[in-house]
């Protein structure tokens, strides 16, 4: 099933200005990326466990479940590194490392995506410089993949009923017989995209020069000491990495 | 009749549940060689049911037998020989270049050999008053044409039964016309019919028997004459204009305006 992330909820995480989280998103990224010791990966995976826990009132449980798809790709890197490094044992050691960056930046889109509503975050893109109509498009593209999955199905179902079997064939056959339902949801895909820019055109969109938006959003108090502590939390994390020289192992050479 | 297989469709106490609501709450019915218009407000389960007889849905409880298959034990490509459906918005299934084709690809799902093919999609056409066109694109069809030429995709699979989900939305009056003489005529081809709407005139004038869901319930199961005496507000439906003149007037049970005309022609 495709729904959206966001739950509602009042934690600190939710009262921030997106502007805020997707500054912290950029710089947890970065900071994720600054280290490859598997023993500081995973201490990084701990703590951001816990922010979605404690910040973010998300159960420890719901944030590994939504980890759930990337259990193959876990699975594939850590059995990949020992194969292709030596020492082995080494090599499994990495796996595990970059296994837990993966898992890791998956936690920290899956927390900004549960802690801020969809349309929050292209109005903090969108503040923060991205065109009006780059930002809607985004947010249309979001809206419509539900739809477009609902539309698939039934497509699927009215070919099934014309005797169409998806399962049969090699794979050639297999990418042919997917016309059958690719032509139909293209022809309809259009047809909503045409309707909708006339629907967009007659609420005279585009018309003002200057947008402005029915709830504005605001930084607060706590969204500057939020950010503070991302640049303390970055600065730290490059101290470490560069001038302590911990958390990270030279892989080649 | 016990053990013998019977050439109809029978629904036996469905259950069905989806997103944790119980759509449908033990519905059971049949299908023969009749006109059966499936009726109740939006959201009353009457495409999550009629998706049960061809196996595109199966029931969490109870079953479904097509001419005594259970549709749980076959796929939905073995049951599309016996029974087709016709989806609400034709254009979901278009997707071929010339409308020959896209009456064929049924058929030719099924393994045919071309001759047969060719002499299903001629037939199929001339049944559905599509002849001659052939050659054109599905999608520059009009409105009406686009729901026959729907219709004449599945039929070319000359499946026993016809599921129709609202054939007539949309359409004017002539296009109606047109898609209420070809469902007549399945009829007399020997096909059974269920028919899934809104418009009331249009159970008055072709059903022979009514199917009432309300609620993901079955309230009334019977004769078209016997459904039209219910309380049809109460399940968010209107009573006919023509049956209201018709019972006013005191000419019995019409189902067509003509017949009234006729009624009235008597009183001289």
């Amino acid at each position: 099933m495709i729904h959206t992330f966001y739950r509602d909820s009042e934690s600190f995480l939710h009262s921030l200005d997106p502007r805020t989280k997707i500054v912290g998103f950029t710089i947890t990224v970065i900071v994720i990326l600054l280290f490859n010791d598997p023993f500081v990966t995973a201490l990084l995976f701990t703590l951001m466990l816990a922010t979605g826990k404690v910040l973010g009132q998300i159960g420890i449980r719901e944030q590994l479940k939504l980890l759930k798809p990337l259990i193959p790709l876990v699975i594939f890197t850590i059995l990949l590194w020992p194969v292709i490094y030596k020492p082995r044992s080494m090599g499994l050691l990495f796996g595990v490392s970059f296994a837990l960056r993966l898992l890791e930046l998956g936690l920290v889109t899956f927390i900004l995506l549960m802690t801020t509503r969809q349309r929050e975050i292209i109005q903090g893109f969108v503040k923060l410089g991205l065109p009006y109509e780059l930002g809607l498009t985004v947010s249309i593209g979001l809206r419509y993949i539900p739809t477009l999955y609902m539309l698939t199905r039934e497509i699927m179902d009215a070919q099934k009923s014309r005797g169409w079997e998806m399962e049969k064939g090699n794979v050639i056959v297999r990418i042919r017989k997917m016309s059958a339902v690719m032509i139909p949801l293209l022809v309809a895909s259009l047809k909503t995209a045409h309707e909708l820019s006339i629907a967009l055109e007659s609420r005279a969109f585009g018309a003002g020069k200057k947008r402005t938006f029915l709830n504005d959003i605001e930084m607060k108090k706590r969204d500057y000491f939020t950010l503070l502590g991302f640049i303390l939390m970055l600065g730290t994390a490059l101290y470490i990495r560069y001038f302590l020289g911990v958390g990270h192992i030279r892989i080649y050479g | 009749m016990r053990g013998e297989p019977k050439t109809m469709i029978a629904v036996e106490n469905v259950h069905f549940t989806y997103n944790g609501r119980e759509v449908l709450k033990g519905v059971s019915t049949t299908l023969e060689n009749e006109i059966v218009a499936l009726v109740g407000p939006n959201g009353s389960g009457k495409t999550t049911l009629a998706k049960h007889l061809n196996g595109l849905l199966k029931p969490n409880r109870g079953r479904v037998l097509v001419d005594g298959m259970d549709t749980r034990e076959h796929t939905v490509a073995e049951l599309s020989r016996k029974v087709g459906y016709v989806f609400q918005n034709p254009e979901k299934m278009f997707f071929e270049e010339t409308v020959f084709r896209e009456v064929a690809f049924g058929p030719r799902n099924l393994g045919l050999s071309d001759d047969e093919v060719e002499d299903r999609v001629r037939w199929a056409l001339k049944a559905v008053g599509l002849e001659g066109f052939e050659g054109r694109t599905p999608y520059s069809l009009s409105g009406g044409e686009k729901q026959r030429l729907a219709i004449a995709c599945v039929l070319a699979m000359k499946p026993k039964y016809m599921i129709l989900d609202e054939p007539t939305t949309g359409l004017d009056g002539r296009a109606e016309r047109m898609v209420i003489e070809t469902i007549v005529s399945l009829r007399e081809m020997g096909h059974g019919v269920l028919l899934i709407t809104h418009d009331m005139n249009l159970v008055l004038e072709l059903a022979d028997r009514v199917v009432l869901l309300f609620r993901g319930k079955k309230v009334f199961d019977g004769k078209v004459d016997d459904f039209f005496k219910l309380q049809l507000r109460r399940y968010g439906l209107e009573k006919p204009e023509l049956l209201r003149l018709s019972e006013k007037l005191g000419v019995g049970f019409i189902r067509k305006p003509e017949e009234l005309v006729k009624a009235l022609e008597g009183w001289g």
